[in-house]
C-alpha cells in the first residue's frame, strides 16, 4: 500500500476561468508593484536576469517571462524522504500528507496541567508521538527547545528530531544562512554523507515569506543556500486578509501567489531545477480580537486555493491548518475538522498544522492524538468510492439472498478492513458500557493513548558516530550574543 | 469654540480621515488653543473609539481608521502649539521589532492603541538591532522601551537588549509581546511588562507609569 491518504473524491473551487485570471492578476502585479527583496544578493541576480531594482526601496519588479522561466523549471514530483524508506512522502498530485503544526513555544505540561516555555523534552515527546501515530506523515519539531542556549534552539530542536522519529523532518528555522549551513550540514550528518542526502534528502525546509509583497534577507540568503545543497523548500505565503493582504480571500491568495512565485523565480535562477513547493497559510485577521482565525472557514478555503494554484502551476501544495481553541476539547476539534476537510478535499499534497492549539502556539499531547482521529476520518471521506465486480458485491447479495445478513461472509471480512473507518478514540459503545468503565470524555481516552504510546513505542536513535557529528556541529555555532551591529547613524 | 473642539472629536468618532485635516486648520486659523483641540477634541474622540473597540462594539478596521484620522489632525494642530507648550501624555514609549524579525503588524497595533490611549510612541519599525534600541533608550529617555517578536528564532533577542538596557538606563520600564512570548518568558529575561495582545500591553503601559 502506498504512503499517504489515497484521494478519490475532489471539489473544486476555482474554476479554470478564476486560475487563469488569478495567474494573470499576480504577473501584473509582480510587473507593476514588485516585490522588496531585502537581500543584495537576490537583488543583484533578478537584476542580472532583467528585473527593475528600486535599490533605495529595495524593490524588484519581475517580468512575466521570469515568472514562466521559473514555472516551466519547477519540479512536479517532490519526494520527502525519510529515515525509514517507508516513511517517504512522495508529493505526486495524488497522494495526501498532513503534517503536525511547529515551532510553538508554549506547553501545557502533561503531568501537571501547567501551561509553561516549551522544553527539548516536550519535543522529544512530541516526536515519539508523531513517529506513531499513523496519520501524521512528515514531521515538523513541534515545540522549540527553549530551555536550550538561544543561539543553537532550532539546532538542538533538528536533533531531537532526527533522533525521535523516522519520518522525514521539515523546519522553519533556517533563517540566516548560517543557520541554513548548520542545518544542511546536520542534515547530511544524518542521511550518512552529502551525496546520499542530495538522492534521498530526509530534512525540508519552510520558508515564510512576509505579506504583502517582502523577502527577507536572511529566509532569502538561506534559501538560495538550502537550493544550492538539496534541501527541498517550501515558500510559505500567510496574508492575512483585511490586514496584510485585502479582506476577500481571493485578493490575499493574489499577494500570497505573488509572494510565492516571486521567491521561486529567485530561487530557479540561483538553483535551476530545485525542488520547491509552493506554500500557503492564509487566515484573516479576527477583527474583533487581533488573533489570526486559525481554523476558520475562510482558512480552509484558502487553503483549498493554494492547493488549485499549486496544481494549476504544477506543483506540489504545502497548506495549513490551525486552531485558536485554548485547549482540546469542542472548539480545538471544529476548528481542525473545519481547517482540513476542505483543503483535504481540494487535494492538498502536504498540510501542516495540527497538534498546537492558541493558532499554531501551544503544544497539547492530547490535542495531537485526537487530530490524528479526524485525519483519519477525512482520509476515509476522501478516499473515493467506485463501483466494481468487488464493490458491487452482486455475486454475495446473490448468495445471501432476501431477508438474511452478511455478517458470516468472507467479503464482510474482507472489506470491513479497507472500507470501514476504525476510530480509536471516537468511543461508539451504549451508554451503559460507557458508563460502567467512568464515563470518560475524549480527551480522558486521548490522555491514555499518549500515555501508551510514550510507554511503548521505541524509534530507533542515529549511530553514535552520526550523534557525535551533530552535537559538534551544535556546540559550534554556539554564540552568547548575536544582537547585530547599530545601523543607526 | 466649543462646537468647532467637538466637531473635531466627532471627526475621530466618525473616522474622517480625508476631511479631518481641513478642519484641523480651521481650528487653527480661528484662534483655538491648538492644545484644547488635541486634549478635548482629539484625545476625547480617539479614547471613545478606542473604549467601543474594547467593548466588541467597533472592528479593528475602524479602530485603526480613528487612528489615522486623529494623526492627521495631529500633524496640523502639534506645530501650531506655542513652544514650549505641550501636550500632556501618559508618558513615552519607544517600540521596535527586533532584528532579523520584520513582523510588524501586532507593534503596529500596540502602538495604535497606544497612541489611543494618550501614549506618545516612537516606532523604530521592523528588524531593529540590539543596539540600536539601547542607543534610543538612551537618547530619549522613554518611559518605556517595547520590542516584539513573533519567531522562536529571534524571541531570545529581548533578553539580549534588557540586560544592558538595565544597566545603562534602569529608569526606562520594558515590555514584550509576540506570538511565541509568554508571561513566563517575559519574567525569564527580565522584563516588567508582558502581554498577549495590544489591549493588554495599553494596561501594562498604564501600570508601569502609574
Amino acid at each position: 500500500m502506498s504512503y499517504g491518504i489515497q484521494r478519490g473524491i475532489r471539489f473544486q473551487i476555482l474554476s479554470e476561468e478564476d486560475l487563469d485570471r488569478i495567474h494573470w492578476g499576480t504577473l501584473h502585479i509582480l510587473e507593476k508593484v514588485g516585490v522588496q527583496v531585502d537581500s543584495p544578493t537576490c537583488r543583484k541576480l533578478l537584476k542580472e536576469n532583467g528585473c527593475e531594482i528600486d535599490e533605495k526601496a529595495r524593490s524588484a519588479k519581475i517580468p512575466s517571462h521570469l515568472v514562466e522561466e521559473a514555472i516551466r523549471k519547477k519540479k512536479s514530483t517532490i519526494t520527502l524522504a525519510a529515515r525509514n524508506p517507508k516513511y517517504d512522502a512522495r508529493l505526486d498530485l495524488n497522494h495526501s500528507h498532513m503534517c503536525a503544526n511547529g515551532n510553538g513555544a508554549v506547553a501545557v505540561d502533561f503531568e501537571t496541567g501547567a501551561r509553561r516555555n516549551s522544553t527539548k523534552k516536550d519535543l522529544i515527546d512530541s516526536t515519539t508521538l508523531c513517529d506513531a501515530l499513523p496519520n501524521v506523515h512528515v514531521h515538523w519539531p513541534m515545540v522549540s527547545s527553549t530551555d536550550m542556549p538561544p543561539s543553537v534552539v532550532h539546532l538542538h530542536d533538528l536533533e531531537a528530531s532526527l533522533n525521535h522519529t523516522e519520518k522525514h523532518v521539515m523546519y522553519e528555522t533556517g533563517v540566516t544562512l548560517a543557520d541554513a549551513k548548520n542545518l544542511t550540514a546536520m542534515g547530511y550528518a544524518a542521511a550518512g554523507g552529502e551525496k546520499e542526502y542530495r538522492r534521498r534528502p530526509i530534512t525540508s525546509c519552510l520558508q515564510c515569506t512576509y505579506a504583502p509583497l517582502q523577502h527577507d534577507a536572511g529566509v532569502m540568503d538561506a534559501s538560495l543556500e538550502f537550493a544550492r545543497s538539496g534541501v527541498p523548500l517550501v515558500f510559505f505565503c500567510m496574508p492575512q486578509p483585511g490586514a496584510t493582504g485585502p479582506a476577500t480571500m481571493v485578493g490575499s491568495v493574489v499577494v500570497g501567489n505573488a509572494e510565492v512565485l516571486s521567491a521561486l523565480v529567485m530561487t530557479q535562477l540561483s538553483t535551476p531545477g530545485a525542488a520547491v513547493i509552493y506554500g500557503l497559510g492564509i487566515a484573516p485577521l479576527d477583527m474583533r480580537t487581533t488573533v489570526r482565525a486559525g481554523g476558520s472557514p475562510e482558512h480552509a478555503i484558502c487553503s483549498a486555493m493554494g492547493t488549485e494554484m499549486a496544481h494549476y502551476y504544477g506543483m506540489p501544495s504545502c497548506v495549513g491548518v490551525s486552531g485558536t481553541a485554548k485547549e482540546p476539547g469542542i472548539q480545538a476539534a471544529i476548528e481542525t475538522y473545519t481547517g482540513c476537510v476542505g483543503p483535504l478535499l481540494a487535494g492538498a499534497d502536504l498540510m501542516c498544522g495540527i497538534g498546537l492549539l492558541e493558532d499554531s502556539s501551544c503544544l497539547h499531547l492530547e490535542q495531537v492524538v485526537i487530530d490524528d482521529e479526524i485525519v483519519g476520518a477525512i482520509a476515509r471521506l476522501i478516499r473515493g468510492e467506485w463501483a466494481c465486480d468487488d464493490t458491487m458485491a452482486l455475486d454475495v447479495i446473490e448468495k445471501v439472498g432476501i431477508g438474511k445478513n452478511y455478517l458470516a461472509q468472507k467479503h464482510t471480512m474482507q472489506y470491513l478492513k479497507t472500507d470501514h473507518f476504525m476510530p480509536t478514540l471516537i468511543d461508539r459503545r451504549s451508554e451503559d458500557n460507557w458508563s460502567k468503565t467512568g464515563k470518560k470524555s475524549m480527551k480522558d481516552t486521548a490522555r491514555e493513548k499518549v500515555k501508551k504510546i510514550l510507554a511503548e513505542h521505541k524509534v530507533p536513535a542515529l549511530p553514535d558516530d552520526v550523534n557525535k557529528q551533530l552535537v559538534a556541529i551544535i556546540e559550534n555555532s554556539r554564540k552568547d550574543l548575536w544582537g547585530g551591529e547599530s545601523k543607526v547613524q | 469654540m466649543e462646537e468647532i473642539v467637538t466637531r473635531l472629536k466627532n471627526a475621530v468618532i466618525n473616522y474622517e480621515m480625508e476631511t479631518i485635516a481641513d478642519l484641523a486648520k480651521q481650528i487653527v486659523d480661528q484662534g483655538v488653543d491648538p492644545l484644547v483641540a488635541i486634549e478635548q477634541g482629539l484625545a476625547e474622540g480617539i479614547k471613545t473609539v478606542g473604549e467601543r473597540f474594547g467593548k466588541g462594539e467597533i472592528f479593528l478596521p475602524e479602530l485603526v481608521m480613528g487612528a489615522e484620522a486623529m494623526k492627521a489632525a495631529l500633524a496640523v494642530l502639534e506645530p501650531a502649539v506655542p513652544a514650549g507648550q505641550h501636550r500632556a501624555t501618559l508618558g513615552k514609549v519607544v517600540i521596535g521589532t527586533v532584528q532579523d524579525d520584520i513582523h510588524e503588524i501586532g507593534k503596529n497595533l500596540v502602538s495604535t492603541m497606544l497612541s489611543s490611549n494618550g501614549f506618545e510612541v516612537v516606532d523604530l519599525g521592523v528588524n531593529v538591532p540590539a543596539a540600536d534600541f539601547l542607543k534610543k533608550a538612551g537618547e530619549l529617555k522613554p518611559n518605556i522601551l517595547a520590542m516584539s517578536a513573533l519567531m522562536t528564532t529571534t524571541m531570545p533577542r529581548m533578553g539580549e537588549i534588557i540586560a544592558p538596557l538595565k544597566k545603562e538606563n534602569p529608569s526606562v520600564k520594558t515590555i514584550v509581546g509576540g506570538a511565541p512570548v509568554t508571561d513566563v518568558y517575559a519574567k525569564e529575561i527580565g522584563s516588567d511588562g508582558y502581554s498577549g495582545d495590544a489591549s493588554g500591553a495599553v494596561d501594562s503601559a498604564k501600570k508601569l507609569v502609574g
